[in-house]
């Protein structure tokens, strides 16, 4: 209940902090949907040319993209602003001390105190692209498939949350080490369903980097119905992927020195 | 007397900035995986829409090789130049400021190709992507004018930072054209009409989508020269418009501290 508090009060200051730039307002409001429109167009060109992009249909591809562009919103307004670029503007310069010193779990203060409001623009086209694909999809998705997109899109949201600690965590080990750019280029492979990869690439983005559990798992769960090993493995890995991100954050602090020393 | 000077300050900054980055490998890396995600993302989704022709393969090699070599980041190394105030020194120094930005350009675009030769050599290989030398070499100047269009184009977006600190929101907006327009999201072939018209006449089309092509051996069926000289008029207006963006954004650049 503490950190919801905290979690409230800092999301408060971060958007009190960037209406004040409405310029910039402008600029996140116009990329916001030029991306969009890219990622849709670059979808729909596909299916000029093609009636199902492997085993995917124009309404489920629509889907994916409208979860994908969700989460993605959600990473950018909570996430990255506190995790990117981690080993140069949390350990070398010293704000995890700051952390540290402070009366609350570091990796919460860490993780998630400092929020970019903005992001959330992003939020309303992929809303949008969500609800056109649900409109066009040959029936309407049922409660359990919604349920079931729920539930897998938290999962995604703390898979989501995990990998990005567990990126930042590098730093305590290597501090030069920047996997920044690599991470959100390797993102972007969410974008499309998981089957259009060769083999080796798909059980890569299943078990090892899932992004598959981003999007692809639960886009599919709405419009196909869910499917009782699919949602626990869902839940399941969003488990792990948590418990391995405490594990390393703990393990990480253990041989963290301070940013001077 | 000037090209001359001009030539070897270059040099200079070419050798400098190459030097520089290579204590910076596994940042490099990362950028090379970041230039190739997108071809790699077009291949795998047009691989599945027409798993039996070879030619999709080959074009999508053609363009990862292509990207890697006219990738320009004028938006970091330039832009963030603006921001933090350090674009005033090279203002003083007695050579044009385009000298140091191009350098760093260059030196990026060498170790790209040079890091992500292994990425276009394995996807040629496992796709069984047979290229021609004949339409190798014919691409080599439409790869150069590719390059320079990729510049002038991420330069001029970049200059915007005379004027906002959304740079990168610009930026960002103008590589989204290039991938939609430019042959990455697909061969601009397979566009449908009106889009295909527009992406032919673009200039995005000939920083990355012509000279796949040309090296790929189709589906480009017009005269090489009609393409270069497509590529030059570009280049031109490109140019122009640089020129006009640059003196603008310098003279407001001189309110900025004062």
């Amino acid at each position: 209940m503490k950190l919801l508090r905290l979690l409230g009060a800092s999301f408060s200051m971060s958007l009190r902090r960037s209406v004040a730039f409405r310029i910039n307002l402008v600029f996140d409001v116009l990329l916001a949907f030029a991306g969009l429109g890219t990622a849709v167009a670059a979808v729909l060109l596909v299916f000029t040319q093609a009636d199902t992009l492997a085993g995917w249909s124009k309404a489920e591809s629509l889907v994916l993209i409208g979860t994908y562009q969700l989460i993605t919103a959600l990473r950018g307004t909570f996430i990255d602003p506190n995790l990117s670029w981690f080993p140069e503007t949390g350990v070398r310069n010293g704000k995890l001390d700051g952390y540290l010193l402070q009366p609350a779990s570091s990796l919460f203060l860490a993780s998630l105190s400092l929020s970019s409001p903005l992001a959330l623009i992003q939020l309303v086209p992929g809303l949008g692209v969500l609800g056109w694909g649900i409109v066009s999809a040959e029936r309407p998705p049922s409660v359990a498939g919604l349920l079931g997109w729920l539930l897998l899109v938290a999962a995604a949201l703390v898979v989501t949350w995990a990998l990005s600690v567990l990126l930042a965590c590098l730093a305590f080990w290597a501090s030069k080490l920047q996997l920044d750019v690599f991470y959100h280029s390797a993102w972007q492979l969410g974008r499309y369903p998981t089957d259009i990869f060769s083999r080796p690439l798909r059980l890569l983005l299943t078990y090892v980097f899932p992004m598959a559990l981003i999007a692809s798992v639960p886009s599919a769960t709405l419009l196909r119905g869910p499917r009782w090993e699919v949602m626990v493995g869902g839940v399941a890995a969003a488990g792990f992927a948590a418990l391995l991100a405490v594990t390393a954050w703990s393990a990480g602090l253990r041989r963290y020195t301070g940013a001077t020393s | 007397m000037i090209v001359a000077r001009t030539v070897q300050l270059l040099g200079f900054r070419l050798r400098q900035e190459v030097l520089e980055w290579s204590g910076s490998w596994w940042f490099l890396l990362t950028l090379v995986v970041q230039a190739v995600v997108a071809p790699l993302n077009g291949l795998f989704v047009w691989s599945a829409v027409y798993p039996d022709d070879p030619a999709i393969g080959r074009y999508y090699v053609a363009i990862i090789l292509v990207t890697l070599m006219t990738e320009s980041f004028e938006q970091h190394t330039f832009s963030e130049r603006i921001y933090d105030g350090t674009i005033s020194h090279e203002l003083l120094r007695p050579q044009p400021v385009v000298i140091g930005v191009l350098g760093t350009n260059l030196a990026i675009r060498a170790w790209l190709t040079a890091l992500g030769a292994p990425v276009v050599l394995l996807a040629g290989f496992s796709l069984s992507a047979g290229f021609g030398w004949w339409p190798v070499l014919l691409s080599l100047p439409s790869v150069a004018l590719a390059a320079v269009l990729v510049f002038l184009w991420t330069f001029l977006l970049s200059m915007a930072a005379f004027w906002t600190d959304r740079v990168h929101a610009v930026v960002g907006f103008g590589s989204q054209l290039i991938f939609l327009l430019g042959g990455t999201a697909a061969p601009i072939g397979l566009l449908p009409d009106p889009w295909r018209g527009l992406a032919g006449a673009s200039p995005f089309w000939g920083m990355n989508g012509l000279p796949a092509e040309i090296a790929a051996g189709d589906p480009y069926d017009g005269s090489i020269a009609a393409a270069w000289g497509y590529q030059l008029f570009w280049v031109v207006v490109f140019v122009v418009a640089v020129w006009a963006v640059w003196r603008a954004g310098v003279r407001r650049y001189t309110a900025v501290g004062s």
